[in-house]
């Protein structure tokens, strides 16, 4: 490649979009298609494009170019987020949230990043037989990705007002402060993140690799949805897709790409049922198990004096001291909260109690608790629909409830003066004496909390043993050759910490490996 | 930790199975957790002039009378809400999003909720005083059963973000809503190449 004749556009993205097409047929080749524009897809395109590869990117979602983000949650939900926002696990009370744009859920996140813990890459090697991702070899992959991405610690001034409070709280309690590392430039500290962000500081991939691969030639389709993975002689050799006009929700025309190299990056619930669909890859059975979510809940507290953590760096502080599984298993995060999410994570009581407790949001910040969780839930079709089947686990729960019981004393040590806590039934704590008898007798029951999953993972089990596995240490499926995983499914295990580092670094190690068998 | 599905005939939870007729345990559960608004800012200007799709007028009148019992604003200071702009928001941005599937188990789960005080109190939820009502919803809140605490979760969850959703009940907090480009903020574009 000649890197002097590559120009990036300053500022948005060449998309080829359904209202661009004119034909009801598209039949294109390429020497790659990579399904899924987020972490792992944009990765992969950029890879195989700087390679010298033809690339097609077919994106289920809408591109939605940044100057179009509301900073409202509400409009974002309807318009960048998998379903509308409305994904959930089967018994409804685990919202399963994913962006379903030109970037994935890349544009949606709230930029967190950690390195893979070496506690998980050797526990990996051990059951897993992933002895090729050591420590060592992964170090120059996150080093990358880190300069590729401006993953850097927040600055003094990248904090909240419920960030400063809550850090007051952990100081007292000796908790040490973890400093968010974020992929962002030069932050506006609006407190957004989740909404998108509008002025591009979040270095997401829709300002990072997806214009890097469009400027080595990689050609993007958005509200295109692949349907079916296509194979010969146990070879991928393409995909077939709809392009849905995304106004109508009607099929504008039918796609074929031939490929002699998939790529499957359409994150780890889409991933599993495209492979489901097409009845590929899955001779151990594996495909769509082993799913885990990292779920988590807010605890919201009330000071006597106005906050007003409306606005700031969305994550800037963590508590990690207690999040490898045998330390305890959760991790805590500060974040901002804007009215239409803290209308429904607390519940004081119906009616007045309620319309207290909004009346006072200036005076409450909430912290999060999130778990890393067993991989006891699957994904897979019932009845035509996508089905993801997960319940906490007992375990789990127990683990939840030591994160909510030290997020609890952290609230109270910053100072405040009631929690509320995030279930279905009333429930609120007004002294610190009171924090482990009340969080103690929580049960483990379906439909009883209000939790929220950022971190689906593990549906494409990767590892060396195909009986137990369906991808390889190299990233391809064990049962069809040149077909690929780069996404979050890949995940063995949980990792308890946001996973998005962990799959920037696993999308380029495989895009290594592809490369070199190409070579 | 999973759902018991062998549970008697008798049981609440099957007896809304019942209700809901043809549609699976999945879809009426999974309706509580479709809550999510996604409301555009036009559909927040156009449910100003609210023609239902989504729901029939039995449907609305439910929804209605969760928001009275959820949302007394009256004497407080949050603003008003008007049943044509919540439920033309409901309708519009949430309700008219759902999958076929989850809506059905959502209006299948709306007529289990409404029947749910006949046995106590020998009146529909819609019939309800305001305290019986907010007594009800909080009782289903902490119920036994499975989908009762789904079923006053949800619709609660549903009528606060058709609420909230409309920046005009925002001011009352005092936040401000979106700030770039109120702020000037400018866009960094795209990042330059890798240099390495």
């Amino acid at each position: 490649m000649k890197h002097h004749a590559i120009k990036v556009e300053k500022q948005g993205l060449k998309v080829t979009q359904a209202a661009d097409i004119k034909d009801s047929q598209l039949h294109l080749k390429a020497d790659a298609v990579v399904v899924g524009s987020g972490a792992g897809g944009a990765i992969a395109a950029y890879e195989l494009a700087k390679a010298g590869k033809t690339v097609v990117v077919l994106e289920a979602g809408p591109y939605i170019t940044s100057d179009k983000f509301p900073e409202m949650l509400a409009v974002a939900m309807g318009t960048l987020y998998q379903d509308h926002g409305g994904q959930t696990n089967s018994a409804g009370d685990i919202s399963v949230l994913q962006g379903a744009c030109v970037g994935g859920s890349t544009v949606v996140n709230a930029a967190l990043c950690f390195r893979t813990p070496d506690y998980y890459l050797k526990l990996w090697a051990k059951e897993f037989g992933l002895t090729n991702l050591t420590p060592a070899v992964m170090k120059p992959i996150f080093e990358k990705v880190e300069r590729n991405l401006h993953i850097k610690t927040v600055g003094p001034q990248e904090t909240s007002p419920g960030a400063l409070l809550i850090g007051q709280g952990m100081d007292k309690l000796g908790y040490p402060q973890g400093k968010a590392r974020r992929n962002i430039k030069d932050c506006a500290m609006t407190g957004f993140c989740f909404s998108g962000c509008t002025t591009d500081r979040k270095q997401s991939m829709l300002v990072t690799y997806l214009p890097w691969a469009v400027a080595h030639g990689a050609v993007i389709h958005s509200d295109t949805r692949v349907t079916e993975l296509l194979s010969k002689d146990g070879k991928a050799v393409g995909v077939k897709g709809e392009i849905i006009d995304p106004a109508t929700g009607r099929k504008k025309a039918d796609i074929q790409v031939d490929a002699p190299l998939v790529v499957l990056a359409a994150g780890p619930i889409q991933t599993p049922l495209l492979l489901l669909k097409s009845g590929l890859a899955n001779s151990s059975g594996q495909v769509g198990k082993n799913f885990a979510c990292h779920p988590s809940m807010s605890v919201t507290a009330e000071f006597l004096h106005e906050v007003r953590d409306f606005h700031g760096a969305t994550h800037s502080l963590y508590m990690d001291q207690n999040t490898l599984p045998d330390k305890g298993g959760y991790i805590l995060l500060n974040a901002i909260q804007e009215p239409v999410e803290a209308s429904f994570q607390a519940e004081p009581g119906t009616g007045k109690p309620y319309v207290a407790y909004m009346s006072g949001y200036k005076n409450t910040i909430r912290l999060i608790s999130l778990i890393h969780d067993q991989n006891v839930g699957q994904v897979s079709w019932k009845d035509g629909q996508k089905d993801i089947s997960y319940f906490v686990d007992d375990q789990d729960f127990e683990s939840m409830k030591k994160g909510l019981i030290a997020t609890a004393k952290i609230l109270f040590a910053s100072g405040a003066q009631r929690l509320y806590l995030p279930t279905t039934h009333v429930a609120s704590i007004d002294r610190v004496e009171d924090v482990e008898k009340v969080i103690g007798g929580l049960k483990n029951e379906p439909a009883r909390y209000k939790y929220t999953s950022f971190h689906p993972q593990g549906t494409c089990r990767m590892g060396r043993d195909p009986k137990k596995t369906v991808v390889n240490p190299h990233g391809e499926t064990h049962d069809v050759k040149n077909l690929y995983v780069v996404d979050a499914s890949l995940l063995p295990t949980s990792i308890g910490y946001n996973p998005s580092e962990t799959v920037y670094a696993l999308a380029h190690y495989v895009c290594e490996q592809m490369i070199k068998a190409r070579a | 930790m999973h759902l018991d599905t062998s549970s008697p005939l008798t049981s609440p939870l099957n007896q809304a199975l019942k209700i809901v007729g043809r549609l699976s345990r999945r879809d009426f559960m999974a309706f509580a957790g479709a809550a999510v608004a996604s409301v555009g800012a036009a559909s927040v200007a156009q449910a100003q002039a609210p023609a239902l799709k989504s729901i029939n007028a039995a449907e609305a009148d439910i929804f209605r009378r969760v928001a009275e019992v959820v949302l007394p604003v009256g004497g407080s200071p949050l603003a008003p809400w008007t049943p044509e702009v919540l439920l033309g928001t409901l309708d519009a941005a949430l309700l008219g999003t759902m999958p076929p599937h989850v809506l059905a188990g959502l209006k299948g789960g709306l007529q289990y909720f409404n029947e749910g005080p006949v046995a106590q109190h020998g009146k529909r939820f819609t019939a309800l005083d305001d305290a019986t009502a907010t007594a009800f919803l909080d009782a289903w809140g902490d119920a036994k059963e499975v989908p009762q605490r789904a079923l006053a979760s949800g619709l609660k969850k549903l009528v606060q973000l058709s609420y909230w959703a409309n920046p005009a009940s925002w001011a009352p907090l005092e936040y401000e809503g979106p700030i770039s480009k109120r702020s000037g903020l400018t866009s960094l574009g795209n990042a330059p190449l890798p240099t390495r």
